[in-house]
């Protein structure tokens, strides 16, 4: 995850603009908890009552700080609520002395989590010390039935990517599909991509067809670099629905293919050979 | 007072903004919320109350408290309703003192949390030393959290019960304008809004009050510190009490402020000195063809969920 010192720095710049977002009450209480001597005992009252001393507006930067989350590649954060900024900073800051101490505290604050206090808290896992104890809490998380908190696990975060295993992972790219969340912005994506995802994605994209719905045109970036003479013949089927959109992504997963017969078959269809040749084409346009 | 069925024309109120301050969503189903949004219910709160049998341990309490600030929030957001709750140990399960104990240790981390608009519901129910017991340690940790309180008045020995709640909060030194005393009836209106509580009042058939005579109490007593609830639960009861009252009301010749007061306005006024409820969350108009998409983003907020249009055939 973050560097020791890339965490300092960050811890920094997110208490910075904390301050500049907080006025007197928030900040007197902010004070407090700076100088309380073992938060840890007093993190529970403190993290729930965070929106009641902050209040719960989208964060305002300024231009030096926002390019400061630019260059921590944090630029998400600017889209954040400053309670949710201001509980992040909270549990990052947490003194990493006793690992033990430290989870069971965070633990206690998960079992009785409302929906902010959960988006805060799985916001949160990327900024954490220790950070492989939290992976089978983070896949937990996917098994959620709320939106906005599979949104903070699934988008704009790096934790699960770096974190979890196969199995989560993969479940968590199918519930992001199946929940219709923003794909493009889940990261990780290509570099995690598997032969046993690529294969339950192409028996989803099946699925869908059957119902006559709709496939998700980012699904095909997962499968193409997979692609054998089995997936072949799903991508041989969506070629053949005439759904532009589902072509061009299917021919892009094929130009990022070895599987010769894909290639040789996507060139039998003119206006996906020219976007391909012209490289016209990217996932960002899906 | 059984008069012929007389069938409910939404009609009559429609465009009123309703909030119900009393009702057990948990117990209900996704039909009871499509149709009280249908209505015109825009928030409601949940209180935290009993589930119909004793529970047996501390973690179905914890269970229970984080499904109404977690799950029953979302369920409701996902039909465009705003939901509150009031956290607190019921009276039934406070003559369990082992249990109640450790329940009053908990209370602390659920009663600061987003959304929490009061304690409750809380006061008697047998009248019993344990009911009183923790009925009084909870009006002290309203009083720290700074909490309006949100009390049961038991069914049996009604009137005593009512006087004894309000004596006991008024001798712990709450603010009467901060205690909403709910389940009042004829015998027990005059003395709380004498007092300077708030009174409410639960529609409910057969065993509590009828909107019949909610609507005489308002003529009489005036729309001031009167909030009308449906307190829904798995009983036979009414998730459209509120909005039937008031239409109730309107048919027999009450003002629209008057209704507006009753059945929306005042247990916003009352149940806002939490800090917690924010108008602008819920009185923005919500959109109508929820199947619209904008660039391939659901107009749906927070998860809200599609219509299902029942009148068809045909589900897809």
């Amino acid at each position: 995850m973050m560097k020791e010192s890339d965490l300092v720095t960050t811890n920094k710049l997110l208490l910075d603009i904390i301050k500049t977002n907080l006025k007197g009450e928030g900040l007197s209480w902010l004070g407090a908890w700076e100088t309380t001597p073992d938060q840890i005992n007093s993190i529970g009252k403190t993290f729930v009552m965070a929106p009641r001393k902050t209040g719960k507006a989208i964060v305002q930067l300024s231009d030096s700080q926002l390019a400061a989350l630019n260059e921590a590649d944090l630029t998400y954060i600017a889209q954040w609520s400053i309670d949710r900024l201001c509980r992040v900073w909270l549990l990052s800051n947490l003194p990493a002395t006793d690992q033990d101490k430290l989870y069971k505290a965070i633990s206690q604050l998960c079992l009785s989590a409302e929906m902010n206090e959960a988006v805060a808290l799985y916001s949160a896992l990327p900024f954490l010390p220790f950070p492989e104890i939290w992976a089978l809490r983070c896949a937990e998380g996917i098994r959620s039935n709320i939106g906005s908190v599979l949104e903070a696990i699934m988008e704009n975060n790096p934790y699960p990517a770096q974190y979890l295993d196969e199995a989560a992972w993969n479940q968590l790219v199918l519930k992001a599909f199946f929940t219709e969340k923003s794909i493009n912005v889940i990261v990780g994506l290509d570099e995690r991509a598997n032969l046993a995802l690529a294969l339950t994605l192409t028996d989803y994209a099946k699925e869908r067809w059957a119902a006559g719905r709709k496939v998700n045109p980012q699904l095909w970036r997962l499968v193409g670099k997979f692609t054998n003479s089995e997936i072949f013949e799903v991508l041989k089927t969506g070629l053949q629905h005439y759904d532009q959109v589902e072509q061009r992504a299917i021919a892009l997963a094929v130009a990022g293919s070895d599987y010769q017969p894909a290639k040789d078959y996507i060139n039998t269809f003119p206006e996906l050979k020219n976007v391909l040749t012209t490289n016209s084409l990217s996932w960002d346009q899906f | 007072m059984m008069g012929a069925p007389e069938a409910f024309d939404i009609s009559v109120v429609s465009g009123m903004k309703f909030f119900d301050p009393h009702v057990h969503m948990t117990s209900r189903t996704t039909d009871d919320y499509q149709a009280m949004a249908d209505a015109g219910v825009v928030a409601l709160i949940e209180p935290a109350f009993w589930l119909g049998q004793p529970r047996t341990g501390l973690d179905s309490f914890r269970d229970y408290y984080s499904s109404l600030i977690g799950w029953e929030r979302f369920r409701s957001s996902q039909f465009g309703i705003k939901h509150y709750c009031t956290i607190g140990l019921n009276s039934r399960e406070a003559n369990n003192e082992s249990l109640a104990e450790q329940v009053m240790e908990i209370l602390p981390l659920f009663i600061y949390k987003e959304g929490v608009v009061g304690i409750g519901e809380i006061g008697f129910d047998d009248q019993t030393a344990a009911e009183e017991k923790y009925y009084r340690a909870q009006l002290e940790l309203a009083k720290e959290a700074g909490l309006p309180v949100q009390i049961h008045t038991p069914h049996r020995d009604k009137k005593k019960g009512t006087q004894r709640s309000m004596d006991i909060a008024i001798e712990h030194g709450l603010d009467p304008y901060s205690v909403i005393v709910d389940h009042n009836n004829e015998e027990t209106v005059k003395e709380v809004l004498d007092r300077g509580f708030f009174a409410a009042f639960t529609i409910y058939p057969f065993t509590k009050m009828g909107n019949e005579r909610m609507v005489e109490i308002v003529k009489q007593y005036g729309p001031e510190r009167i909030m009308v609830n449906s307190a829904a639960d798995w009983g036979i009861s009414d998730p459209l009490a509120v909005p039937k009252t008031a239409a109730l009301m309107k048919i027999h010749g009450l003002s629209n402020e008057a209704i507006e007061l009753v059945t929306y306005r005042n247990a916003i006024t009352a149940f806002a000195q939490s800090g917690q409820i924010d108008e602008a969350d819920f009185n923005t108009p919500q959109n109508i063809d929820q199947s619209v998409k904008f660039e391939g983003n659901t107009i749906l907020r927070g998860g809200q969920q599609p219509r299902a249009d029942k009148s068809s055939m045909i589900i897809s």
